[in-house]
């Protein structure tokens, strides 16, 4: 595979560019008077490890599974279809 | 203290009205979709929810305040077997297997969903013209758009085909659509009410947000579903906001805004004009007033987006139509990754998508990127300073008057700087509230993190004021 990820591939859409709108959005944030050396995250929005919820397995309903299965684009015998991955 | 919610309550236990008439009344407006508000009709549903309430109250049961009481839902929530379009291609067919946690707390009120509402196609837009269903006309005037994302919301509340809506807010999509079309609409506190069956644009903005008529259909909106959920770990534990509580503006002393961002060449002369006018009469009510000095406009819209975009990107990738949505099969899993994703994402998602990626890729991530997020670290630590001066911030909802429908795609850089005013209490987590006075496009009221309490006592100090 190519090392360099465009960002078509990146996005999988086909035939995407940069578009000029975002990289006006980008000029703006280069002449902007700051560095990258105080770059924290202070919108800390992580978990603290004491209040993590418990690791338990939650049985789904049976309306939320037979939703779910409604949902498959491709489906048989109540199984999901995908696409081949791997060639024969 | 005006309430529609109140005086709703009030007719179903006087029994002037049966519940089932008032959710028939409602439905039967919301089925001319004279406005392009709605996306799907919950009628049967909505009606035998309604029967059950006419019977406790045959049988002399008392009922909750929300019991029996219709709203909208802005279609990026999730109600367990109803169709959950995000208003887009992608999913049009697609139904919610289980129910959003708010969605969830008000069905548990007794509230009555009754529409899922049309919307910017995952969020993505301020105009309400991004969407498979057509665009949303403005409540006022027909010709103008509605705002965005949360469109469909704030038009059905203008227009009383709901009493509330439940709209999404990532960088303005409650308040924005609220200051266009003459309502009220709540941004909280970023982690105030639980996100989980919400569809992700942005997750470290996305909020939940009520919009009604009146301040008090606000609180009882905003009590009702808000509270720590461990669905959501960003969820924490809030207080009730009692109703008594609005009247006491007495820790209210001063207000600030932002002189520079009402000097940007693109504000309208008649909202900045309106706006120094209600800042004239909240000084005659003995409040002082400061002007602060903020970042620039430019700085604020672009550190949204490409914050905004980089999430979306991140959010989105989940969309391949794999396990559900819209598949379209090509020769191998890629291509049909690649096609599924081409044909079925609006120009406006792509551009989102693609720029976020952009964003993120190499030689992007650290110039662009970790910037943007240092200077969101700034304007979080500005917002701290401001607080420590003022009790609130006030500003307009936005630069300018809604445009017509039809122009806001012809040029997105133009639409994303009309996000000037909101962007930045998104990425700040404030609590920020629209309110349909002041200008034409109303005030936002901006208090200090997990203070929406103050913010609701503003409110209603400025609905005897203005």
């Amino acid at each position: 595979m190519n090392k360099v990820m465009t960002v078509d591939v990146l996005s999988s859409i086909k035939g995407a560019k940069p578009s000029e709108t975002i990289n006006k959005l980008f000029e703006v944030i280069n002449q902007a008077d700051l560095s990258t050396a105080n770059a924290g995250n202070s919108n800390k929005n992580a978990v603290p490890l004491d209040s993590l919820r418990e690791d338990n397995v939650v049985e789904s309903s049976n309306l939320e599974k037979q939703l779910i299965v409604e949902n498959f684009p491709q489906e048989k015998n109540g199984y999901l279809v995908v696409a081949k991955v791997i060639e024969a | 203290m005006q309430s529609q919610i109140k005086y709703i309550h009030q007719q179903l236990v006087d029994k002037q009205i049966s519940c089932v008439d008032l959710v028939q009344q409602r439905l039967d407006r919301l089925k001319q979709n004279t406005h392009g508000s709605v996306n799907t009709l919950l009628e049967a549903d909505a009606l035998k929810r309604a029967q059950a309430v006419d019977a406790k109250l045959a049988n002399g049961e008392s009922i909750g305040l929300l019991e029996g009481i219709p709203f909208g839902v802005k279609d990026v929530f999730m109600l367990q077997g109803t169709h959950t379009t995000a208003s887009s291609a992608f999913l049009k067919d697609y139904k919610s297997a289980y129910t959003a946690s708010a969605i969830q707390k008000l069905l548990d009120a007794g509230a009555i969903p009754i529409v899922k509402e049309n919307c910017d196609s995952f969020g993505h837009g301020s105009s309400n013209e991004n969407s498979i269903f057509g665009a949303v006309q403005n409540a006022k005037d027909s010709e103008l758009v509605a705002g965005g994302s949360s469109g469909g919301s704030a038009v059905n509340v203008a227009k009383d085909f709901t009493v509330f809506s439940i709209g999404g807010d990532t960088g303005g999509s409650v308040r924005q659509p609220a200051g266009y079309n003459g309502v009220y609409g709540l941004k909280p506190t970023y982690g105030r009410i639980s996100r989980y069956g919400l569809m992700a644009y942005a997750s470290s903005t996305d909020c939940v947000g009520p919009l009604a008529k009146s301040v008090e259909d606000i609180r009882i909106v905003l009590n009702a579903i808000s509270g720590k959920d461990v669905k959501d770990q960003t969820t924490y534990k809030s207080s009730q906001i009692d109703e008594g509580a609005l009247e006491n503006t007495a820790g209210i002393k001063t207000v600030g805004y932002f002189k520079n961002l009402l000097d940007n060449e693109g504000m309208d002369p008649s909202i900045k004009a309106d706006f120094m006018s209600a800042l004239e009469q909240i000084k005659a009510k003995g409040i002082e007033v400061k002007a602060l000095d903020f970042m620039d406009a430019d700085t604020l819209v672009s550190t949204y987006y490409i914050l905004a975009m980089a999430e979306t990107a991140s959010n989105l990738s989940r969309l391949d139509g794999t396990n559900y949505g819209n598949r379209i099969g090509a020769e191998n899993l890629i291509e049909s990754y690649a096609v599924t994703r081409s044909n079925n994402f609006s120009e406006e998602t792509k551009r989102r998508v693609v720029g976020g990626n952009q964003v993120l890729s190499q030689g992007f991530s650290d110039e662009i990127y970790l910037k943007s997020l240092a200077i969101r670290d700034q304007l979080t630590a500005d917002f701290e300073r401001f607080f420590d001066d003022v009790d609130i911030l006030l500003s307009p909802v936005t630069p300018g008057l809604p445009p017509k429908v039809g122009d806001s795609l012809k040029d997105p850089l133009a639409m994303y700087l009309s996000d000037a005013f909101t962007v930045g209490f998104s990425l700040g987590q404030l609590p920020t509230l629209t309110v349909p006075q002041g200008t034409a496009t109303g005030i936002q009221i901006t208090a200090a993190k997990t203070d929406d309490e103050r913010v609701l006592q503003f409110a209603h100090l400025l609905e005897e004021t203005l």
